[in-house]
């Protein structure tokens, strides 16, 4: 109680801060650097959550504890969810900088392909009637769409001259104002702390419905 | 000879090693495929329709010269991947329809059984690439300057899409909505492949850059993970 108040608390303050106290950095159009401390968050989220689930998919494979299943299907969805909001947040900002809200950039094609590999995994999901075979052919769906993606990195055109700013809003390299890096810190902060709270929820509801269908079959 | 040709015998006379036992799926699948050929017939009507269609709607002189290499292997890559898309998870759906899974499951060791299947899968992807390449080439007019590399390409290309696709339809079989739950699955996974199979065959077409097989190499990675990465992984989906 008492965490996730103060965890509200910290994000409004976020959200004023990115506002009011960070400034606009120099070289992009008017106040659109502002999207860094929410858009780069969101996308942190989705590839932690798709390695979260990914790893509890392994543990599931080895343990079949269920418990790892509900993490991996949490961890998924939400993924997915955040995944959706990075596409959203980095397509505004696509066509204020660059003119249009798609043309295929490095990032904008990563991205697409981890939506796919999200939306197939919940297909997958949905498809086998079988509890127990639906968490193993899950995890093992999640484990092969991992091998894959490697590969992108690899061949997706022109990576390394991608129009994603890279060098003024590095926090790791110098060009960043200290004020802006202390509130894209903080952001990044609140958003993993969004992030568990939402998760554990999540888990616990599967748990919840777990324990009920379990009981119907006793 | 006689050994390969009957498991049974095979496994009674020696202890059976798992390439044999592969061998034995992967004959014992030609056969009943030669009496049928439906997965053969399917991708192959499917295969040559969709170039019918392409032909017929852009023919060998719409799009300008300098562009064909590019254009030429997207759209062969596409009716490739899409045709293979649409029978490959025969392999292992025909099992589950007529009742066989169990016994197969009795008779051979899961990583036999996925290598089987990988050899049947390559058969028929060999089949159709050996009909459609070739017609494509001679209805599009592709001009190909390095023919090496773009064959290489081709085979590669090939193996990567059985190898990508084989664990895919042993999970799909034991689910509902098969066919189009297939293509959803696969595509996210074969899409690097893809990418580089058509960046392969532009350059083979072109005849520049060609030095060391930049493309040809990466699909034989591709196809090493995924085969190492399924021959791990299909146990558990085989044993469920």
């Amino acid at each position: 109680m008492i965490v996730r108040s103060l965890l509200t608390i910290w994000m409004a303050v976020i959200i004023i801060a990115a506002f009011l106290y960070a400034e606009a950095a120099h070289g992009f159009p008017g106040e659109t650097s502002r999207i860094l401390f929410f858009h780069v968050p969101q996308a942190w989220i989705a590839t932690l959550a798709f390695l979260i689930s990914m790893i509890a998919s392994v543990l599931y494979l080895a343990k079949r504890n269920v418990k790892a299943d509900y993490i991996a299907q949490s961890a998924a969805e939400l993924g997915f969810l955040f995944c959706v909001l990075a596409t959203v947040t980095g397509s505004i900002f696509a066509k204020a900088t660059w003119g249009s809200f798609w043309n295929w950039d490095p990032r904008q094609t990563s991205i697409v392909i981890l939506l796919m590999i999200y939306g197939a995994y919940f297909a997958l999901r949905s498809a086998v009637p079988d509890l127990e075979r639906k968490r193993v052919f899950a995890g093992v769906y999640s484990i092969l769409a991992f091998a894959a993606v490697p590969f992108l990195v690899f061949v997706v055109p022109r990576i390394t001259s991608s129009l994603h700013p890279e060098n003024t809003m590095n926090p790791a390299s110098p060009g960043m104002d200290p004020k802006t890096l202390k509130v894209f810190l903080g952001s990044l902060f609140a958003y993993t702390g969004l992030f568990v709270w939402m998760l554990r929820l999540k888990i616990r509801i599967l748990n919840i419905e777990g324990l009920r269908v379990r009981d119907l079959f006793r | 000879m006689h050994q390969t040709k009957n498991a049974r015998q095979t496994t009674q006379t020696k202890p059976s090693t798992y390439l044999n036992e592969a061998v034995a799926i992967w004959l014992r699948d030609l056969r009943s495929e030669f009496r049928t050929r439906y997965a053969l017939n399917a991708i192959l009507m499917f295969a040559v329709t969709t170039l019918i269609a392409v032909s017929f709607s852009i023919g060998s002189f719409r799009i300008e010269e300098a562009e064909r290499p590019f254009l030429y292997a997207v759209l062969l890559w596409i009716i490739l991947t899409f045709s293979a898309l649409s029978g490959l998870a025969r392999s292992f759906v025909k099992e589950e329809e007529a009742g066989t899974m169990d016994i197969l499951k009795l008779s051979a060791r899961p990583q036999a059984v996925f290598l089987g299947k990988l050899l049947f899968n390559l058969t028929l992807l060999g089949a159709m690439e050996l009909i459609i390449v070739p017609s494509f080439i001679l209805l599009m007019a592709y001009q190909i300057n390095f023919p090496g590399f773009f064959i290489a390409m081709v085979v590669s290309g090939g193996l990567g899409l059985a190898a990508g696709t084989t664990i895919i339809a042993a999970m799909i079989a034991r689910a509902s909505a098969r066919g189009a739950l297939f293509s959803a699955l696969s595509i996210p996974l074969l899409l690097p492949l893809m990418i580089t199979a058509i960046k392969g065959c532009e350059r083979a077409a072109v005849g520049i850059g060609t030095a060391g097989w930049p493309e040809v190499k990466m699909a034989v990675a591709y196809v090493i993970v995924m085969v190492i990465m399924s021959l791990f992984l299909f146990p558990l989906v085989w044993e469920e």
